[in-house]
């Protein structure tokens, strides 16, 4: 390729394309350069000035942040010249550094303390007392700053203004006074502080949830997706002692979350351990729950569904669900009761209608590069926090972001022509807007299509076969039963007799909730499997308590249709299923036969290999065509059944029993 | 609210026309940034939280970057000063020249350390970097006016004056009881121990309403049921960074079903 | 005396704020013939032959820097930096307030020279009285024709903004100044880019200092050659020293470059009676020490750079026996500190802790390793810096520091005292 570069790093040859900087070509050696200013997704700032080495020719020790490989350099960055340049940097960093670390929630995983083992003076010259500051700055909701320990690498100031945009923490003051601030008086809060704790190198940045909770080295680590919205940002899973005490971005994860996570992927963890949980199945008799085993509750549920079919058909039975759920549990949700002869099957259960962009689906990496971004609908900021980065991203690249509630064919004309690539970003709740939109800019050389959805597996959820009138891999079904709001209003007219609602709360996400509530209440047979006593949950005769997503393992399907693995990081309370397990005991009861472990893998990734051939407002009822994609490079699930709880493979609180 | 709080909309109403021609001579809005805060310093005798907002509005900036740009430059006074600003040269020509002991005469004669108001609130005392008047030291300024080759009586002469109210240079406009101390904002937080400009009043963050609720049905009802007035939002920011660009396509149609 | 008034001809003598007064002294007639006469090329090559090199303290030649702008880009601006700030440096503070029109004329010339529509004064802070000044004289100019559209009819559009500053040295640097006038902390940029590249609001930028662009003005008049004829090889034409300190008349003296550091502090008046010379610095805060042996160098770039100081910007102050060699080292070390814009860490942290050892050194509570900290520190700073700020601290410290040594043990205090 004519856009290499070669030069010598450490005597080693190395090729790297033109305009990389000399920080990045280190690593292609595996020669790491210590950074703190420096970050790949922020770039070079030249402020911490430890990244120093040397290159031929030039007398001075150089910043390998801020340079360029140029043809034939030849640079060394292990020199003791080098080293020297560097624990002078570090020597002066620590001069008002407190050495506080045992109580520091960094210590363990922190670069002042990594760098200073490995280039500082073991000694200090330092005869005068470190500068007291402030040990407790209240940002906002999420973040408290150290003062003394911020070394002013700027980083947080940095992802405020670059990747956030927000532009609410900045430098103030001058020379050895400055600090990290906020506006006065006002608190630091959007979507995406958390990021700032991770990026900070030193323990200047904690998250409120986190502080003094833990050594890092006696957290276990689970690799999982995110499942709170349907980006599915890959994230480690922090637990120790059986509590998540917290989420951490994967920063080897480009395609998907770019390396952030947002407040709500981040923070948002409390409920597993919160005490409302229910833990119990609960029967409600005359009015008022009692606990019931589970053998007990599978068979009134089965009883139910079986007499329910008995008597009135398959159209007086329903399942709602799948969102919320694994692949393989929307699978095997569909599987239990299609299997049953129930035709009544949904994932919708909100304003939600489409969750499957089609055959324009687009990565989330198209996104940076379209020249216009266009949101229809509730704005993806909320919906989909992460992805919303992207779209900064490409607007600081000059992208036009074009907004709209409502399809306009004037939009078509103004600029569907002239766009070579434009990114579609739709809330799937307007299927005639949606449609609009879809031919308004079917003409785009370059179309992504993209739905934010309300649920973070809503597209796995079609692709299961969780709609009526689709099968796995949206094979055709015959006998399309009811949707979502059909079973609702079947429920309100006294049609149906059992309605299975699999983490979904109808009454809160309707904007008609009094009528949901009429509606759930005329269910003469209604199960809820849900983490918590919800609104919906308290209509039910059965409440079957759930597993939360990092207490189970499966696939997920993120809004790019990426099939994402979720990973079991938590061991859950006593008492509670997942919905796979719950579904595979309804099978038994209802004589449904059971998928073989690796069928249901098989299936699973075959079905979300399916790419449907349909645009954006296409009614989901009919009959789709389907074309084949090759699964994605990401890794699934290795090993054998996904639904299993294998106490082996369980990183859970055995591996902290030294302390105690 | 202060008097000069009050007054504040008046004193914005009135220098708008001046604030605009600022404004319009610069290609990019945020250098008339510095400008700005002279002219509102000019009418209140400080930089006040109003000025910065309303300068932060003008120019299109948070209230963040407003107050961490004015925080780097020391000559706009971020509380309320003196009437006659003293600002003693410490420079190294002028410190050789008996710099030393005229401070330790202003010391002494003012009853202040550097950078302090007198509790009269008739002087703030400052201690300086070099003036560039080094040819007759030692030299100083007076609400930004030099005076030159200064002596004990020279001094003496102009605090009289100046506590008479005779003096050549105009007295700054004090619109506010001057702070004890006003250079650098983290002094006073040092001192007594406060801790910042943080959010004060926010809510603890395991409370529901978002981070850490213990269901996350908050967070899901902002989502799905809230109102959503994000794009206002990320208008600005855009319109912000100047090049994006963002446009809103207005439409009588029909409102979305369910909305 | 080789005093040779060029710039500073009528100061003292006639009010050159007036426009009248500057035109009839033959004020704007190189503006006029420039504009009416001349090619921005023509301008270029004349600041390039005369070997003007820039008067702020880098001393880089004035017609090269000019040449780095890159020719495919149409929208450029010219900076003039009159953010003087450099301890001992008042040149620019006198030219602004005795001069406005030269400058401007310079500015004007160096705007057109470049090829730009819109040229920015970035004035001092302080230098309050002299703002007011120049805007008064920027508003005649406007009037009489020779800023704004189409100027002398030539369909030539040039636009001046003077700019204040708000009270930081780092100003002075330019890119810490690009920052600033563009209405954000004055924090040096990362170079590369450099601003002739990449400069304000992203545009190819020169920034020249005052004195630099007003030499312009006789330049043009008289010719690259009148200029460069005077001077050392490659230190040519004139120079503003601004002469403070220990000397009888300490003032602005115009003078070629060349002339002997004896005869500048003579020119000064000399040393107080009875006193004894013990250093100079010759070249403002930044510049380390010459001593004695010195006396009899040239002033110019190239001497002083080999006897290991530095011209500068030309403020030239004197040190007689009075000194006290270790409060002026503090006094310095303290000025970088409180200037120092804080973002990289050599300068941050180095001028700080510096700032307070010398500090108890000042009030003899030095400790052992004190001055072997001082110099290991400031020696390896130098260099690492993102700006040329952090590496100022070292010259004169280091200076004074090895010469006087004994000065600085004196407030050492000694290891039997210590444990008492």
């Amino acid at each position: 390729m004519a856009d290499l570069v070669n030069l010598t790093i450490d005597g080693i040859p190395v090729s790297v394309p033109k305009g990389t900087l000399l920080v990045e070509a280190a690593k292609t050696v595996k020669q790491e350069i210590p950074v703190y200013c420096y970050h790949t997704k922020l770039g070079p700032a030249g402020l911490c000035r430890v990244c120093l080495v040397e290159i031929e020719g030039m007398p001075k020790l150089q910043i390998a942040c801020n340079t360029v490989v140029g043809e034939g350099m030849v640079v060394k960055t292990q020199t003791d010249k080098a080293d020297a340049g560097r624990a002078m940097v570090i020597e002066l960093l620590l001069v008002n550094h407190p050495l506080d670390c045992p109580i520091c929630d960094k210590g363990g995983e922190c670069d002042l303390q990594d760098f200073a083992m490995a280039y500082a003076r073991s000694s200090s010259d330092v005869a005068d007392p470190k500068v007291p500051k402030p040990k407790a700055v209240d940002l906002g909701p999420t973040i408290v700053l150290d003062e003394e320990r911020c070394i002013v690498c700027q980083r947080c100031v940095r992802f405020d203004d670059i990747i956030a945009g927000e532009k609410q923490l900045v430098v103030k003051d001058r020379g050895a006074r400055d600090i990290i601030a906020t506006a006065t008086g006002e608190p630091y809060h959007h979507n995406f502080t958390g990021n700032v704790t991770e990026l900070c190198p030193v323990g200047a940045l904690t998250s409120k949830t986190y502080r003094f909770k833990s050594r890092p080295w006696d957290l276990n680590r689970t690799q999982t997706s995110c499942t709170q919205c349907a980006v599915g940002c890959q994230q480690f899973a922090d637990v120790r002692y059986g509590t998540l005490l917290r989420t951490m971005s994967v920063e080897t994860d480009d395609d998907i979350s770019d390396t952030w996570l947002c407040d709500r992927g981040r923070y948002n963890i409390g409920f597993y351990s919160s005490p409302e949980r229910v833990t119990q199945p609960l029967y409600k008799k005359g009015g008022t729950f009692v606990q019931v085993d589970w053998t007990d509750a599978i068979e009134l549920w089965a009883k139910a569904i079986r007499d329910a079919l008995h008597d009135g058909g398959p159209s007086g039975v329903g399942a709602i669900g799948g969102g919320r759920l694994t692949n393989e549990e929307a699978y095997l949700l569909q599987h239990a009761f299609r299997g049953a002869g129930v035709a009544n099957l949904d994932w919708r259960a909100g304003h939600q209608r489409q969750a499957t962009p089609g055959a324009k689906s687009g990565r989330l990496a198209d996104i940076e590069n379209a020249q216009a971004i266009v949101v229809a609908g509730q704005s993806p900021e909320e919906l989909a926090p992460v992805m919303w980065l992207r779209v900064l991203k490409a607007l600081r690249k000059g992208a036009k972001l074009i907004h709209e509630r409502e399809a306009s064919a004037a939009l078509r004309q103004a600029q569907g022509d002239t766009m070579q690539s434009v990114a579609l970003i739709w809330d799937g709740i307007d299927l005639a807007a949606g449609k609009t939109f879809a031919d308004a800019f079917a003409g785009v050389a370059a179309l992504s299509t993209f739905i934010a959805s309300e649920q973070g597996n809503a597209r796995g959820a079609e692709a299961m076969g969780m709609l009526p009138g689709s099968g796995p891999g949206f094979a055709s079904i015959s006998n399309a039963g009811r949707d979502g709001w059909g079973m609702f209003e079947d429920a309100r007219n006294g049609k149906l007799a059992v309605l299975s609602i699999f983490g979904a709360n109808p009454v809160r996400n309707s904007s008609v909730s009094d009528a949901m509530n009429a509606a759930l209440g005329s269910v003469p047979f209604l199960v809820v499997s849900d983490l918590f006593m919800t609104e919906t949950a308290s209509h039910a005769t059965l409440v079957l308590p759930a597993k939360g997503a990092l207490e189970k393992s499966g696939t997920t399907t993120n809004l790019a249709g990426d099939l994402l693995p979720v990973n079991q990081a938590l061991q859950p309370p006593d008492g509670v299923r997942s919905d796979l397990e719950m579904l595979f005991d309804l099978c038994d009861a209802l004589g449904v036969d059971l998928p073989a472990p690796d069928a249901l893998d098989a299936a699973v990734i075959s079905a979300a290999a399916k790419v449907p051939d349909f645009a954006l407002g296409d009614a989901l009822f009919k009959t789709v065509a389907c074309e084949e994609r090759q699964p994605e490079h990401r890794p699934i699930l290795s090993g054998g059944g996904t639904w299993q709880h294998d106490p082996t493979m369980a990183p859970l609180s055995a591996g902290n029993g030294v302390l105690v | 609210m202060t008097e000069r709080e009050q007054n504040f909309p008046a004193l914005l109403d009135r220098l708008k026309p001046e604030c605009e021609r600022i404004i319009a001579q610069y290609e990019q809005k945020r250098s008339a940034l510095l400008p700005l805060m002279h002219v509102f310093q000019q009418h209140e005798g400080f930089v006040s939280p109003q000025a910065m907002r309303a300068a932060a509005e003008m120019l299109d900036l948070t209230h963040a970057e407003v107050e961490g740009t004015i925080s780097f430059y020391t000559l706009l006074f971020r509380k309320p000063v003196g009437k006659y600003v003293l600002q003693v040269c410490r420079g190294l020509a002028c410190s050789i020249n008996g710099a030393e002991e005229i401070m330790a005469y202003f010391r002494e004669k003012l009853g202040i350390v550097h950078s302090q108001t007198t509790p009269d609130g008739t002087f703030s005392y400052e201690e300086v970097e070099c003036l560039a008047a080094c040819d007759k030291p030692t030299c100083m300024q007076v609400n930004l006016e030099f005076v030159v080759s200064l002596t004990p009586q020279k001094i003496d002469e102009m605090l009289a004056a100046m506590r008479a109210g005779t003096y050549e240079t105009a007295p700054m406009l004090q619109t506010e009881t001057p702070a004890a101390t006003w250079t650098f904002q983290q002094d006073a937080q040092v001192a007594t121990g406060r801790k910042s400009a943080g959010a004060v009043g926010v809510p603890n963050p395991n409370n529901a309403g978002g981070v850490g609720d213990a269901s996350g049905i908050i967070m899901l009802d902002r989502i799905v049921n809230g109102d959503v007035t994000f794009f206002e939002r990320t208008r600005e920011r855009a319109v912000r960074d100047s090049r994006a660009v963002t446009e809103v396509v207005e439409n009588n149609g029909s409102s979305n079903a369910g909305h | 005396m080789p005093v040779t008034k060029v710039l500073t001809a009528g100061i003292g003598e006639a009010n050159l704020r007036d426009v009248n007064v500057y035109r009839e002294r033959g004020g704007y007639k190189q503006w006029e013939r420039a504009v009416r006469s001349m090619s921005p090329a023509e301008v270029m090559d004349l600041a390039d032959k005369s070997g003007l090199r820039g008067r702020g303290g880098a001393g880089f030649p004035t017609g090269r820097k000019w040449q780095f702008l890159p020719k495919d880009k149409e929208l450029r601006y010219l900076v003039c930096n009159c953010d003087e700030a450099e301890p001992g440096t008042f040149k620019d503070h006198m030219l602004l307030e005795e001069a406005p029109h030269l400058i401007l004329e310079g500015m004007l010339l160096g705007a057109f020279g470049i090829g730009c529509h819109h040229a920015f004064i970035y004035i001092r802070g302080e230098f309050k009285r002299g703002y007011q000044i120049f805007c008064a004289a920027l508003e005649e100019a406007c009037k009489a024709g020779y800023v704004g559209k189409n100027i002398f009819g030539t369909g030539y559009d040039l636009e001046v903004t003077v700019h204040r500053g708000a009270g930081a040295y780092i100003c002075g640097e330019e890119t810490g100044l690009l920052n600033s006038l563009e209405g954000k902390r004055g924090e040096p940029r990362l170079k590369p880019p450099f601003p002739a590249i990449e400069g304000l609001y992203g545009a190819p930028t020169v920034v020249n200092n005052v004195e630099t662009l007003a030499y312009l003005v006789p330049i043009l008049e008289k010719g690259p050659e009148w200029f460069s004829a005077v001077g050392t090889e490659r230190s040519k034409g004139y120079k503003i020293v601004s002469i403070s300190g220990h000397v009888q008349n300490p003032g602005n003296y115009e003078v070629p470059l060349g002339t002997t550091v004896r005869e500048l502090i003579e020119l000064a008046g000399g040393l107080r009676p009875g006193r004894k010379l013990m250093a100079v610095q010759p070249g403002g805060g930044s510049a380390a020490c010459i001593f004695e042996e010195h006396l009899d160098l040239p002033y110019d770039y190239e001497s002083m750079a080999k006897a290991g100081s530095m011209l500068g910007s030309g403020a030239f102050v004197v040190f007689d026996d009075t000194t006290d060699f270790v409060k002026a080292a503090h006094n310095l070390v303290r000025f970088f500190a409180h200037e120092s814009c804080g973002q990289c860490t050599p300068c941050r942290e180095g001028s700080h802790w510096m700032e307070r050892v010398l500090e108890r050194l000042v009030h003899n509570k030095g400790v052992p390793g004190d001055l072997d900290m001082l110099d290991r520190v400031s020696g390896t700073i130098t260099g690492l810096n993102l700006c040329a700020l952090g590496d100022s601290i070292e010259p004169f410290l280091k200076s004074v520091l090895r010469r006087f040594r004994d000065k600085f043990e004196e407030r050492v205090l000694r290891e039997e005292t210590m444990n008492v």
